[in-house]
Order: C-alpha cells, then structure tokens, then sequence
C-alpha cells in the first residue's frame, strides 16, 4: 500500500474571477482526456457487466483453470469459474467500495477538521489522532480493524475510510488556516460575518479545490488499499469477486497458469493510473 | 533549549502511554486469544483452559496491563507466545532483514531514479518521451502487489532467472542471497524510483534552460560535461528531499512486499502475530512503530526550535 | 523544453549502452551460481546401495512451534528426527514393531500392559534411558498444557509399575484399543530439558539427530546423533530445516537445488511439479487429515438427521478432490483411509453426489422451499467453502460465506460458538478407529462444536476404544459400528481423505514417515 501521493500540494490562489472552470481547463489536457477515457471505460465495464457476460462470476463447472477461449475470453479460475465475468464483477465492486468509502473519509476528515478549527484543545486531540492512524502503515491497521469487525466489504470500506480522512482533514485545516487570515476574510469579518457565515460562504468554496484534487488521488488509493486487503486475505468476502481477491487467488497459480493474473492486473493497472492521471490534470487546472 | 524539551516531553510520553494501552486493549478486543492458536489442532476445551492459564490471560485485564508495562520498563519485552523467542531477538532479527530490503530498495532508487530521469529529460521525439513518461507513470502509480505479480511472471515464470520468493542471508551467502533480494527489492523501489525521476527531470530542464548553458553550449563545452557539471548537481538538492520521505514509504510498502515474496522481515512478522494472537509481539512491534514516529516528530520540533527562537520561547 | 536533438540522441545511447552492462552483470551474477536453477553438473550413475554422509536441506512452510512440540500439527515434525517412541507401526498397516520397547505383553484383562526397554540407549546428554523416562513420558501427555492429542489415551494410564530399569508395566483404568497408538504417537524426552525444549532452547531426546541451533522464524539446524543405538545410522550428517512460508518459493528452493525435500505443500501446490522428472512425489499411505463440512445440529433443521444426509448427498466430492485438491486426496463420506483397518469402498462411497435425492429428503424433511444458513470458513482456505456453497445452492439450500481467521476459527470450534454450518480439516482417523473418537474434538462423544449428543453415539465410541485386542474379531465390529454410526449421524459430514505427498529431489532415497506424519530420516541418504 504505497501512498502514491506525488501530486504536489496545490497552491491555493486568492479567489478571482476565471474565464473557464479551472477543473474543465485541466480536463482538457491530453493527460485529462486519457484519464479519463481510461476511467470511464474501466468504469463502463463495471457498469455493464451483466450485459458482457453470460456467466455469473460465482457459477462453478468441472472446468477449472482452462486457457481462454471463445467461451471463456480469460479462461476459468482454480474452481471451474468464468475470469471474464469475474474481472468485470470485481471492478464493480471495486466501484462500490471506492465510491462510498472516500466520500465517507472525506466527510470525517472534514468533520474533524472544521472540529479542529474552532478550539485549541480539539485541534490538538485531532492531530493526534491523526499522527496516530499516520504511525501505523496502512495494512496493519487493516490487520487489525479486520480482525475486530471481522472480513468483509463494509470492514473494507472502513478502512479506507480511516486511512484516507487525516489527508483531508490536514488539507482542508491548512486550507481554514490560511484563509483565515486572508483579506478578504477580514474584510467579511469587518464587514459582520459571523465565523458559521464567514466559513460557509468565503472559506469552504475556496478552500474546495485541493479537496477535488485529493478526492480523485484518494480514489485510486482506495482502489490500492482494497486490492492490498484483499490481496493478503482480509478483504472483500468470497464468493464476491474483488479485483484483489482475484489477484490473490492468482498468485497460487503464476506457475502452472500464468494466464490467470492478466486479467485482473490489467484492470488494476488501469484504474488506478486512469485515476492519478485525471489527479494530476485536474492539480494543473488548479494550479493555473 | 533544556527548558524547551522539558516541555514537550510530557506530551511526547502521554501519546506512547495512550498509544500503549490502545494497543493492549484493541488486542484483546480482537476473539480468540493466543491459547486457542497455542493448541494445536483438534484440541480440548481443557488443553485451551490450561494454556490460558498458564500464560495468565485469565488474570484482570489491568493486571495483565500493568505487569506488561512493567516489564516493558524494566526492559523486557518478553517472550513469544508462539515462537518461543525472545522478542528482542525476534524483532532484531527481522529488522536486519527488512533493512536489508529496505536498503536494496534504496541503492536501486538512487541508480533508477536518476537514469529514468535524466533520460526523460532528453529523450527526443514525441514517442520516446511518451513511452518513457507512461513507464514513469507506471511505476508510480501501479501498486506493489501488482508491479510484484508481473515482476514474478516476467523473472521467475517466463524467464526463471530469479526465485519468486524466499530469502537466504546476504552476508552469510551473498551469491545467492542478493538473488533472492533483488525481485522484492526492485518492487519496493519502483514508486521511489519514479519520483525521484521527476524531480531529476525538472531538475535537469530548468538547469538546460539557463541562460549560463546556453552560454557555454555556445562556447563549445561539451553536451556532457554540462549536463555532468551543471545540469545534474543542480537537479540533487531536491532528490535528497525527497528521499528522506521515501524511507518512511519503504517501511509501509514493505508488508506487501514481504508477504508476496515470503521476505521474513518485520512486515512478516507482524503480519503473522495478528494472525495468531501472539499478543507480546504484535505489543512490542506496534509500540516500537508509535515510538519511532514520537521520536521523529520530537526531533523535528527540536530542530524547528533550534532554527526558529520564536518557537522555543512561545 | 528545448534540449537540442543531437545531445539528446548521444547521451539516450550512451546511458543504454551502460544500462545493457548493468543488466549482463547481474544476469553474470546470476551465471555463476543461481538461486533458480538445479546444479546440473550432478553425476547421473549413481552408485547402488546407501551412501554415509551429507546435509539433508528441508525447506518447510511454516516453522516450528515449540510450545506445540509435544502435539501433531500441521507442520514438519521433528518427533522422530530429535527423538524415538516405544513402539513404532510397520508400513501398511497397524502392527506395531520394536523401538525403544523390544517386547510387550497385555495382561488378559486388558487392563495392563508391560514393557521390555532397550538396555542400550542413551539421551543426547549422556544420560541412560530407563523405565523412569517412560513414566515421565505417560505424565507429560497427561498434562494438558501439552496440547497432546491423544491426551485421552494417556489418562487411561492410571499407574506405574518399574520391575527393573528396563521393565515397567503400566496400568490401565481399562482395556484400551488404541495403547500402541498412544505409543506410536509419545516421544520419549528427557525430563530435564522438557522446560527448556518448550521454549525452544534445546530439546534432548535418544533419536538419530541432535537439536543444534534454531533461528526462529528462519532455521533449525540437528546433526548426527553420533552415538545412536542403531548401528551405522543414520547415514546423514545434518538436517538444515529452512522456513519458507510461501508454496511458491517453497518449490522454487526444491528448483534450484537449495533443498531436497518439501513438507507441507498441498495438493495443488505441488501441480507444477508432477511431470518433472528430477522430482519424486512421494505419497504416504496413512493421508494427512481430512476435509469436512461441520454441523451445528443445534441449529432448527439442522436437529433433523434426514437434512444433514440431505447436504451430504449434495456435495460433489470429486470435483472438491479434483479442483480444491489438485487430485491428491480420496473422496470419501468416512473419515477413514484406505489404510485403516475399519476402511471399506461401501462407506466411502455410502454419500454418492445425488442432488435429485438430496432435494427428495429435504422435501421429505420439510424444507423443499429451500432453506438459508451461514457458512463459516477458514480465510486462509476459502476453496472448499465456496464449492460446498455452490453445491447446496444447487439443491436449494442458500450459504452466506463467514470468513474467520485462525484464531477466531479456533476459538469458536472450542466454544462450541459455530454458526449452522462450517468446513474445516480434522486429523486423526489414520491409526485405530477409536482414536478419532477420542482424540480429536469434533468427534468427542461427551461435548463437540456441533452439539451433538446421543447416548448411542457415546456407548459405541467407548465399545470401540475398551477393547483387549485391537486385531479381534470384537474389536473389528465395534469398528464398524462407530464407521456407522458416524455415516448415519452425519454430525461431521466428511468430504475427502487428503493424500500425503512430499515433494523431494530424486537423489533422496529411503524417507519415511510415521503414522502420525512425522518424519523418520533413520535410513534416509542422498545418493550420489
């Protein structure tokens, strides 16, 4: 689970009026146009799954490990069950996971945030619970979470969730801080902005645009930290198939059918570069 | 300065008293315990009582609490239930190992890095540049059981050059051993490799583009002593940066890498002691972790006093 | 960035050019000696007869645990490398054969047994071996922090009687079938370093090897037993036992040469290997376990004995050994294998794959609606578990798959805290019938994980373990009945038998194992 964060942190510029949404501008980069063919096509085939297939991904035959064919476009896994149709049920859930695990992060590490903010005491108790789930690499904490609540996709989903709210908390309290301070937020407070005004109408639409850009890297480490999860036996539940959990079950067989592990890889590899490359794109729209 | 650390002391030992006894406590909130792992198979449910017994986990929990901690104190952090070494053995033993990896991971990040940079920055053409900022993006970006899997099907599946897993000590075999090191290595050190290659690259251009180069293009001096003498050692400074944030990667990146290729480090072990319950280690192993991380931050804010006098007197 | 084309031409080749050297000096690196491939300068004639001498490498899954020493796990086991038994069972079968006993008489009651011990025998301390290290054998199974298995067995031994240092007779509370089990099964230790062997610092026993160093985690070294009561043996010099948790690189290090003997693969594991011939795939006759699905009969309907018969007529046996098992097991609804003495074609095959009769009695039981019931499973094992859920599935009966890890798995299996249904692995129906009945929990008669009792069930398992003579007529249909009993309950609905097998280069001859699975490497060497 490596934190692929390389994006680097964007420079919030005081707020003025532009020609065009800065996240379309950075779209509509070359880098924004392939991630997001790519996402949306690894999206579109999550998506459509029950119409590319006529398997089931849980229906067994006698027929395991086979070499692709017509029939079965990536072959079957070790217990006779169609890869093709589990690739594209595994980016499903996959879909799910992400989808409403980063929200979920993101919310709480907002929460604590805006918490944080508005007393000296919370702001340090947070931080240190930050600093706490920050010591810990992420799969250990897995570890342990999982072994509490027992396997499964909303312990999955929890673990994201954890790991992924003290980047949003930081950034959206470093986003507060700064603001804070700021003239036009002085001006607003001159002007009789109570805090709860001041902070939904001037801080939060300005300090929004780091949060998009950390959302769309924080998708693609949740797509890392299921498939790690998964990868290592604590993730989403069998006979449910997860990107990870069929790289798992390949890993048994890279030596008698290698043919196995393409697939999933593939779409792993896909998603989540298709994910950093509309990260970076949408950094630069930002950052212009 | 004295005064300075006296005062940040206390809260440094709270978070590791906290952390301590978070620790002790989501471990036994975890079911089963070490003596159900203890028992073998097909055990009784006598043979379980007697093992808990024996091990005291039948005692009050706070007891157990603060005869650990007193242990901990007086500097022993025990023995493992499982393993039946002493855990400072146990986790020096798979330090050394995981250092080993960490520290091969980091030579071929500093000999990867740098060329891949060096190389996107004056790679010419639309497709060579393409092609070397995709395996740029690759590494990067592509998690490690991933970039581990396809490392196993291309060098120990497809080609068998190298073993897809297992370890053999370097310093007692370094022939073998350094074989056995450089496919988890090489994984490990990808996503480092991929960073530090960027920030060499813009490095690199930014120093092309003065106008000093350009001057002494001009003159004659040749294409290589200038990228060798100028543009390069202006493209360092950062990468050093950098590279303190990436050993803190490693270490993280190292718990998958260690279980895809059997690497019996501290991953491993950790791994394995959640597992089994083996509550002494996975203590020890987690309180070290916070302990480390306290220490880092303590040092930090030292050398932030130590800069900055405001800090020190606030 | 405008870099000028010639310079970046130059230098692009320049830095290939050193990379392609980078790369041939590591590949140069892997040429004078590889971690991959097998030293192919080995003499192909090898000489006839055993050769003295050599390290014997074991590269093992999992490493040993040595609070579990004195118990059968799943694990390479040095029972019979560091120590002896008394009685030891001859290949085959079940007639027990001289170890460190030479003679042995029951008393017509069954209530005795009396020991002739070897006079030639010492510790690897020095110490003789006497009729006292019996008894502190008997005592130390007895104690239940030993984890012991055949525990049981060993509480039946009420008393002691040393006639002479080399004749001790042993008391029994009663007639005990499986007493040469219990023997096959207890090493004889010295009592003096027991403290230390379970901490793992040095383990002393009278076998062919001598415990020298352990690296947890990593390896265990034993050397040979210099002064071994066994004449010329063993032939080896060392045992190196090496810790590679990862089935892969377990059959890499048998590839490369860097060990000669697998242990703990399982059947699938071992698929890349079965058609190379530098390998012998050895199988042992006494299997390695089980695989069998659990039954909460507790659990509404569960209680009705016609809807357990109904799962077990479900379940595809065949395609679980063909698929989970990579071919290496016995389908089989006994627990029993080939080599038992109760093993019969008819009991394994009592559950055919039926799915037509399996929804005819669940119908007859009530329940052709269909029924929905958890499934709990072991998370490092989750191929069994999702085969049975597609079988019952089949036959109307929806699963919802619970993951538990080990300890969890464990912990509720004691505590009798599993859900309706469960699949997991049992030991012990290798040697005498009754030891199944005794020895492992699941089939305890007096308090198992499925909550199964039956007066019946208890007056036959205690029939089967109070015999006098194991090879009796008495004995064998006392057998038969628990065989019986057992397909009809179906409180343990048994799937397959495994199949031991062990991987191990063809130049290593003569390895053996116990019933128990350990290994005995007494005759063992590597040929030239």
């Amino acid at each position: 689970m490596t934190a692929a964060v390389v994006t680097k942190a964007p420079v919030v510029a005081a707020p003025a009026k532009r020609a065009r949404n800065p996240y379309v501008q950075g779209l509509l980069t070359p880098r924004g146009i392939t991630g997001l063919i790519v996402v949306g096509l690894v999206v579109l085939l999550g998506l459509a799954a029950p119409l590319l297939t006529s398997y089931a991904p849980t229906f067994q035959t006698s027929n395991a490990l086979l070499q692709p064919s017509g029939e079965h476009p990536l072959g079957t896994d070790e217990i006779g069950r169609d890869l093709w149709s589990r690739v594209l049920f595994g980016i499903r859930t996959d879909l799910i996971v992400v989808v409403s695990a980063v929200p979920l992060g993101a919310l709480a590490g907002c929460l604590l945030a805006l918490v944080s903010v508005a007393s000296r005491w919370a702001d340090v108790l947070v931080q240190r619970l930050f600093d706490v789930v920050l010591a810990f690499p992420g799969l250990i904490l897995g570890l342990t979470v999982t072994a509490v609540l027992g396997a499964g996709t909303s312990t999955v989903i929890v673990v994201i969730a954890v790991v992924e709210a003290p980047a949003f908390g930081r950034m959206l309290r470093g986003a507060i801080l700064s603001h804070r301070e700021r003239e036009y937020a002085l001006a607003a407070r001159v002007g009789g902005a109570g805090p709860a005004r001041l902070l939904v109408r001037h801080i939060l639409p300005n300090a929004a645009d780091p949060l998009v850009v950390q959302i769309a890297v924080s998708l693609s480490i949740a797509v890392i930290v299921e498939g790690a999860m998964s990868f290592i036996g604590i993730g989403v539940r069998p006979p449910e198939p997860s990107l990870g959990s069929i790289v798992s079950g390949s890993v048994m067989h890279l030596q008698d059918h290698p043919i196995y592990a393409i697939g999933p890889l593939v779409a792993i590899s896909a998603f989540v570069l298709g994910l950093n490359l509309l990260a970076e794109a949408l950094n630069k729209g930002v950052r212009r | 300065m004295t005064g300075y650390l006296l005062r940040r002391l206390p809260s440094a030992l709270l978070v590791l008293v906290l952390a301590s006894f978070a620790i002790f406590a989501i471990l036994r909130l975890i079911p089963g315990d070490p003596a159900t792992t203890l028992a073998g198979s097909d055990p009784s449910p006598d043979t379980i009582a007697a093992i808990r017994a024996d091990l005291g986990l039948d005692r009050p929990f706070l007891a157990q609490y603060f005869s650990w901690i007193g242990d901990l104190l007086s500097g022993d952090p025990g023995r493992s239930y499982l393993i039946g070494g002493q855990i400072t053995d146990l986790i020096g033993d798979r330090f050394g190992n995981t250092l080993a990896l960490a520290i091969g991971a980091l030579v071929l990040m500093l000999v990867l890095g740098p060329i891949l940079g060096v190389l996107c920055a004056t790679a010419r053409g639309r497709v060579p540049r393409a092609l070397l900022g995709a395996v740029n993006s690759v590494s990067l970006t592509v998690p490690v059981f991933v970039t581990g899997v396809l490392l196993v099907l291309l060098f120990a599946v497809t080609w068998r050059l190298l073993p897809p897993g297992g370890h053999q000590s370097i310093v007692a075999d370094p022939v073998i051993g350094l074989q056995y090191l450089v496919l988890p290595a090489l994984c490990l050190a990808l996503p480092g490799s991929a960073v530090i290659a960027r920030y060499i690259k813009d490095g690199v251009l930014q120093a092309l583009g003065e106008d000093y180069v350009r001057t002494a293009r001009s003159l004659g001096v040749s294409r290589r002593r200038i990228l060798w003498r100028h543009a390069l050692p202006n493209a360092l400074p950062p990468v050093l940066t950098v590279l303190g944030m990436q050993v803190g990667a490693l270490l993280g990146g190292a718990v998958v890498v260690e279980a895809l290729f059997a690497w019996p480090g501290l991953g491993q072990l950790a791994e394995q002691g959640v597992a089994r319950r083996d509550y002494p280690v996975v203590q020890a192993l987690l309180l070290l972790l916070v302990g480390v991380y306290v220490l880092v931050q303590l040092l930090t804010d030292i050398a932030y006093a130590l800069l900055d006098p405001r800090v020190r007197l606030g | 960035m405008s870099v000028s084309p010639a310079f970046a031409d130059t230098l692009t080749r320049r830095r290939l050019v050193q990379g392609i050297g980078a790369g041939a000096a590591l590949l140069g690196l892997a040429g004078c000696r590889s971690a991959v491939d097998q030293d192919k300068a080995a003499p192909a004639g090898a000489q006839a007869g055993p050769r003295r001498g050599g390290t014997l490498k074991v590269a093992t899954l999992a490493d040993l645990t040595p609070a579990l020493l004195f118990t059968q796990g799943p694990i390479f086991s040095i029972h019979r490398l560091v120590f002896n038994t008394l009685t030891r069972y001859a290949p085959g079968g079940l007639d027990p054969q001289p170890e460190l006993a030479t003679a042995w008489q029951i008393a017509p009651d069954g209530k005795a047994i009396t020991l002739t011990l070897r006079e030639d025998v010492t510790f690897h301390n020095g110490r003789p071996f006497t009729a006292e290290d019996v008894v502190f054998a008997v005592r130390n199974l007895q104690n239940p922090q030993r984890s012991a298995q055949l525990r049981a067995t060993a509480l039946a031994v009420t008393g002691f009687d040393i006639d002479s240092p080399h004749r001790i007779t042993l008391r029994l509370a009663h007639p005990v079938t499986n007493i040469f089990d219990l023997f096959e099964f207890m090493v004889i230790s010295a009592k003096e370093s027991v403290e230390d062997a379970v901490l793992g610092r040095n383990v002393v026993g009278t076998g062919p090897f001598v415990w020298k160093t352990w690296t947890p985690g990593t390896s265990l070294v034993l050397e040979r037993n210099p002064r071994y009561w066994v004449p010329e043996r063993p032939y080896l010099d060392a045992v190196e036992i090496r810790v590679v948790p990862q089935p892969d690189a377990l059959i890499a290090s048998l590839r490369s040469g860097q060990s000669h003997l697998a242990a703990g693969l399982g059947g699938r594991d071992i698929a890349p290997l079965r058609e190379d011939k530098a390998f012998n795939l050895r199988e042992y006759d006494q299997g390695s376990g089980n695989i069998y699905l659990g039954v909460n009969t507790s659990v509404a309907p569960l209680d009705d004995k016609r809807v357990r018969q109904a799962l077990s007529f479900a379940v595809n046996r065949d395609r679980i050994v063909k698929q989970a098992l990579g071919g290496y097991g016995l389908a089989s609804a006994a627990p029993w294998p080939k080599t038992s003495p109760v093993y019969t074609d008819a009991d394994a095959n009592r559950y055919p794959y039926d799915p037509t009769r399996a929804k005819a009695l669940l119908a007859e039981a009530g329940h052709g609606g269909g029924l929905d019931l958890p499934l709990a499973f072991l998370s490092t094992a989750p191929a069994v578990a999702q085969m049975v859920q597609f079988d019952l599935a089949q036959v109307g009966v929806k699963t919802t798959l619970e993951p538990l890890d080990p300890a969890k798995f464990q912990a509720q299996l004691i505590a009798q805290t599993m859900p309706a249904l469960w699949t997991g692995t049992h030991g012990f129906a290798s040697n005498q019938p009754a030891t199944l009945a005794v020895s492992a929990y699941p089939f305890n008669e007096a308090k198992n994980t499925s909550k199964f009792t039956d007066p019946q069930y208890t007056e036959i398992v205690q029939r089967a373990w109070n015999q006098t003579d194991a090879r009796s007529a008495a004995a064998k249909a006392a057998y038969a009945e628990l065989s019986q009993a057992l397909l009809d309950r179906q409180f343990i609905i048994d799937l397959a038998v495994l199949t031991n097998v062990q991987p191990a280069t063809a130049n290593l001859r003569d390895v053996r194992q116990n019933r128990y699975n350990a290994t005995v490497l007494d005759d063992a060497y590597l040929a030239g």
